[in-house]
């Protein structure tokens, strides 16, 4: 076996390779890109990165088409002048240094495209083309080299990320600097002798402390507001009082000219306060948590109205509409078949890659993708209504998930604050009456829990990035406190705990001989359809050489592929097509084989468990109750329970309505539920769950909306990922326990009547600095 | 001791400039993406023009 690799997609090549230049590649497809890319002088593409391409997906004409419609392509351009046109495009398979480079000289292969620009965060290329240059166009040439792109809704790819904090911080970090620069001489003790100059400076200090308090502090002081308004409390409430106090006595301090106050460790407070904020609200920008039905779906759809055909936006459709969908293109309603037969692919809806068959006549459901020849539709509902949309609808609303439970600790911290304060304002009282109001102040001020608001945005965040290192991407970081209290996780089976391909392949049929085993091998290679993939991945053992010629290969979309390897011919596809006189449906998913026009055999695949899926569910069972809900008949149950002991339950031929229905029985038990699913049959559990995590063999693809996207690799990991998460609690709780000991220190300080401003400013930001190395440094050794 | 007052107004001008600059910085994007220009500053430089130069133009690395 030689196992050489395809030069532009790193592929194993299998059968004889589509040579050019000498390189070698594993099918056409990307022998034509690197081609197109040579012959453009882009060939440092390839010595950027090692075999960094992306192997093209067949895709037909009028994938594209609609773009070309006036008011649907305006939506999508940015900018339009008579010369140029400014477009920004959403690219999900950039994935290296070599596709910045490519994608940013990609001038060189049309010279209609002016300037492009990428943005690897976001997945992004921004792009200057001449008028000349049809959107569809330009969508048609980066396809055409592997990088299709994704225009599901336009809501998503303008997300922008907020810089609110950046200003914030700017503003806070500048007062921070110049008000520490300025009490310098207040440190070092040499003040006092020069009160003219010691004015100057506070005057100073206070002028740069305004915006702090106006601008940098202003979320705080309205959060507080807030809630004491709705007779709530939060943590901010404890922080506003201490900001408060700390800013209202350096006032008084600057303006009856006793010096600067603590101005400079008020500028430092709501500085690394912001720190923490800002460092909670990075996310993945180039992942989407919120997809909803709208981008699945196509943007717009040929439609028939009156004998005249045109491109129609999907929410223009109205019932008794007659629709053209062609091979690969999604149904976007619940529609009536009208041609003959049609196949359709579900696996967005199911998990289940294999297509089904339809009948003239047949309700489908939207979501479906057709495969093979195109065919004609009636719609039954429109988009908005249909049997899937409305899942979503049903799911229920974000809100409830999030009850904070934070508040009762604020609860407890202020009032441990306010009894210190009125029992040491009541000694001090009796001992001097004059610093009463003083000691009181300087308690408030130290009690502010600055150090306990860093230690859940650091703790978390960390723990966010460490999860998203190894492939569990969350959403947010107040995904992670409903992670530690789940009780029952949820398992789908179909795409989930199975493999979306069907990868298990048993051959059933007339003895086939080593040559022929062969011939199939080359002929299956040439395509990159799934099923083909999974042939050659169970044929490549059998056979031993691999250099056969293959020519007239031709794939019939939803049918098969034929060729004519070493003067026989083949034929790889359903059952009609090979062999359509002795034609029986049947419901296995099978590829069969002829050659020369004689029936041979099929191949029967099977879905497979994803490897090491077993060990994780007994490992999960020890500590949490499992459940299995499928929408398939029940023909793996005793293969789960053969592998498994003591599920709490495991369900088949389940509804999407009634994987919701079983999530909110749980959760009216008390439950906190963990739904791992991965199609959209799922995505009204995955949204009624305590926490949903969508499995997916491509992270930038089709998800349904979710808390967390876990890579499909990565799963059988995810015990780990969840002891991850747990172990966070254990750091908060050391953070907590470190930040009441620096408030203990400074309250000791304080109810003595020795906080200086001197004190406060070494105080503050040891502690700060300290909370946050020490979330740091346990979160990443926590793995 | 009368030029401190000064410096201490030019300190602050200076430090103001700078808050302007991050300002600048923030709202023109240059934070939003921290991996492409760490990447393209390492392209080979090429002949920028669009009249299809032959593949000479290009270096191998």
């Amino acid at each position: 076996m030689s196992s050489k690799s395809c030069y532009h997609c790193g592929d194993e090549i299998i059968g004889k390779s589509h040579t050019f230049d000498n390189k070698e590649f594993c099918c056409n497809g990307c022998k034509s890109v690197y081609q197109l890319l040579s012959d453009s002088g882009l060939d440092s593409f390839y010595s950027l990165e090692d075999k960094p391409g992306v192997k093209p997906a067949a895709s037909n004409d009028y994938k594209y088409a609609f773009l070309d419609v006036e008011n649907i392509r305006k939506k999508f351009i940015d900018f339009e002048d008579d010369k140029t046109i400014h477009i920004t495009l959403f690219l999900p398979q950039i994935h290296c240094s070599s596709c910045i480079y490519l994608l940013e000289n990609i001038h060189k292969i049309d010279e209609r495209i002016q300037s492009c620009q990428v943005n690897f965060a976001r997945r992004q290329a921004s792009l200057v083309i001449s008028r000349e240059l049809k959107i569809s166009e330009l969508s048609g040439i980066l396809d055409a080299i592997g990088y299709a792109p994704n225009f599901g809704s336009k809501s998503e790819q303008k997300k922008k990320r907020n810089n609110k904090y950046l200003y914030k911080l700017g503003v806070a970090g500048f007062a921070f600097g110049s008000i520490m620069l300025w009490s310098f001489p207040e440190y070092l003790g040499i003040e006092e002798d020069n009160p003219e100059f010691r004015n100057f400076t506070s005057y100073l200090s206070f002028a740069v402390s305004v915006p702090v308090i106006l601008y940098s502090a202003n979320e705080y002081l309205i959060s507080a507001y807030k809630a004491l308004r709705f007779k709530s409390l939060n943590l901010d409430v404890p922080i506003s009082i201490g900001i408060l106090a700390l800013y209202i006595q350096s006032a008084y301090n600057i303006f009856a000219g006793l010096g600067p106050g603590y101005m400079d460790s008020f500028a430092g407070f709501i500085f690394f306060l912001l720190i923490g904020k800002w460092f909670q609200s990075k996310t993945y920008d180039s992942l989407s948590f919120e997809r909803d039905y709208t981008s699945y779906f196509p943007v717009a759809v040929t439609r028939f109205r009156n004998e005249e055909e045109s491109i129609v936006e999907i929410d223009q459709l109205e019932i008794d509409d007659e629709l053209l969908i062609r091979n690969m293109e999604i149904i976007p309603c619940d529609t009536i078949l009208l041609s003959d037969e049609a196949k359709i692919d579900y696996s967005f809806v199911t998990g289940e890659s294999v297509p089904i068959e339809k009948k003239k006549g047949d309700f489908i459901y939207a979501g479906g993708k057709l495969l093979g020849q195109k065919s004609r539709f009636k719609v039954e509902k429109e988009s908005n209504r249909s049997h899937l949309t409305q899942l979503w609808n049903e799911a229920g609303s974000e809100a409830s998930k999030d009850k904070n439970t934070g508040d009762k600790l604020s609860v407890y911290f202020l009032l441990a604050v306010l009894i210190i304060a009125t029992l040491t304002g009541a000694l001090w009282f009796f001992i001097d009456t004059s610093r009463v109001t003083e000691i009181v102040v300087s308690i408030l001020i130290v009690a502010c829990p600055c150090a306990l608001a860093l230690s859940k945005p650091f703790t978390f965040g960390n723990t966010m990035r460490v999860l998203g290192r190894k492939g569990l991407y969350l959403k947010n970081t107040s995904v992670i406190p409903r992670i530690n209290t789940v009780t029952d996780i949820v398992f789908d089976k179909t795409g989930t705990l199975t493999t979306g391909s069907s990868n298990h392949v048993i051959y059933d049929g007339d003895e086939l001989s080593q040559d022929d085993i062969h011939r199939i091998l080359v002929l299956a290679n040439s395509s990159t359809h799934p099923l083909s993939r999974s042939i050659v991945s169970y044929l490549k053992e059998k056979s031993a050489d691999n250099s056969a010629e293959l020519i007239n290969f031709q794939e019939t979309g939803g049918e098969g592929i034929e060729g004519i390897v070493d003067g026989l011919e083949i034929k790889i596809g359903s059952a009609k097509f090979t062999h359509p006189e002795a034609h029986t449906p049947s419901n296995e998913t099978a590829s069969h084989i002829s050659i020369n026009g004689t029936y041979k055999g099929r191949f029967i695949f099977e879905s497979e468990f994803r490897p090491g899926i077993w060990e994780l569910l007994n490992e999960l069972n020890t500590s949490f109750d499992i459940h299995i809900l499928s929408g398939d008949k029940n023909k793996d149950q005793e293969l789960i329970l053969d592998h498994t002991n003591q599920l709490k339950g495991i369900l088949f031929e389940q509804s999407p309505k009634d994987k919701l229905n079983y999530i909110s029985q749980l959760q009216n038990d008390g439950k906190n539920v963990l739904m791992i699913g991965d199609g959209l049959n799922d995505a009204g559990a995955l949204e009624s769950a305590h926490v949903g995590i969508a499995v997916s063999e491509d992270i930038f693809r089709f998800t349904p909306s979710s808390d967390a996207i876990i890579e499909a690799s990565q799963l059988n990991k995810l015990k780990r990922f969840l002891r991850t998460s747990t172990a966070s609690k254990k750091v908060l709780l050391i953070c907590y326990i470190f930040s009441i000991i620096y408030n203990i220190v400074g309250l000791s300080f304080a109810i003595t009547g020795n906080l200086t401003p001197l004190i406060a400013a070494i105080l503050m930001p040891l502690s700060s600095i300290s909370i946050v190395l020490i979330s740091t440094l346990f979160t990443s050794s926590n793995r | 001791m009368g030029i401190i007052y000064l410096m201490l107004i030019v300190s602050l001008v200076i430090a103001l400039f700078f808050l302007l600059g991050f300002f600048w910085a923030a709202k023109t994007g240059q934070y939003d993406d921290d991996y492409t220009p760490s990447v393209r500053i390492l392209f080979d430089d090429e002949k920028q023009s669009n009249t299809n130069t032959e593949a000479n133009g290009s270096t191998e690395v």
